[in-house]
């Protein structure tokens, strides 16, 4: 088995072949392009502000007085039952959990 | 005073086009469209193929001007080799594998029919061969080889050093000098 030279090769590879392109691609593009509107790239500063934009952020002084009031709402309620305290005064986790059973 | 576009390089023209002008466009399509054409070819070896992917390619550019960064992309053909090779391993990965033409392309018409048969067989091996070869060996061979390119835009397109390049050149020629020369 003989191997190509590589000069010959190189000659080959150089004379590789296409077929042409249609004589009219260029200005298919070119027309095809007048009707692609173009996206402009924006400033990130101005990118920025348009992203923020979406967000309709009250006030400071509201959202502190809102989250307070939600504070003293969830302080206050209890959403668990209350335990009986004539349960030997007992205020452990487990007369907390234990709720239905009779005391011994 | 008249514009002479001709003049105008490939850096000017993208900094237009950014500005919407369509006539800079223009002038970088006629003046690239075959070299593009011709790269796009060697990868899929079908015309229609490579026609739409250089369209594609181009109507993105238009579409998104600012996706050539100056400050990031050191030449706009270098680049743009990029954008069209991607869209031909895109479009490898999605059709049926590379069919090479039965009937290749001859440019010298002068040859005699016996000479114009033996090279279009010589051709068709060719292409045969590099269409069997490690994807990234022939897309070494296919910038290496197309008009233009130098090793190291070739290396700064497929994203590796000129050694590395040069190794998947090395390894494709031995593989296409032992098949070819049997």
């Amino acid at each position: 088995m003989s191997e190509m030279s590589d000069e010959k090769l190189e000659q080959m590879l150089r004379a590789r072949r296409v077929a042409p392109p249609s004589t009219d691609l260029a200005e298919r593009i070119i027309l095809k392009a007048q009707a692609i509107p173009q996206v402009q790239a924006l400033p990130l500063g101005q990118s920025l502000r348009q992203i923020f934009g979406e967000f309709h952020l009250p006030k400071p002084a509201y959202v502190l007085a809102g989250t307070l009031i939600i504070g003293f709402v969830l302080g206050f309620s209890d959403p668990f039952d209350k335990v009986p305290i004539d349960r030997g005064g007992s205020t452990s986790a487990q007369a907390f959990l234990y709720v239905e059973e009779d005391t011994l | 005073m008249a514009v002479d576009w001709a003049e105008k390089d490939d850096g000017d023209l993208l900094a237009l086009i950014q500005t919407g002008s369509h006539h800079a466009f223009g002038v970088l399509v006629r003046r690239h469209t075959e070299r593009f054409y011709r790269l796009a070819y060697r990868y899929v070896q079908n015309r229609e193929a490579a026609e739409d992917i250089v369209q594609d390619a181009f109507l993105k550019l238009w579409e998104e001007p600012a996706r050539w960064r100056p400050d990031r992309h050191s030449k706009f053909t270098t680049w743009f080799y990029t954008v069209v090779v991607n869209l031909c391993l895109d479009w490898r990965k999605k059709k049926r594998p590379v069919q090479i033409p039965e009937e290749m392309p001859l440019v010298d018409e002068g040859l005699r029919p016996e000479e114009a048969a033996a090279r279009a067989e010589e051709q068709r091996r060719l292409e045969a061969e590099i269409a069997a070869l490690p994807e990234r060996q022939r897309e070494a061979l296919n910038l290496c080889f197309a008009e233009g390119l130098s090793n190291q835009e070739a290396a700064d397109i497929m994203r590796v050093n000129l050694k590395a390049l040069q190794s998947l050149l090395m390894r494709a020629k031995t593989t296409l000098r032992e098949r070819l020369g049997e």
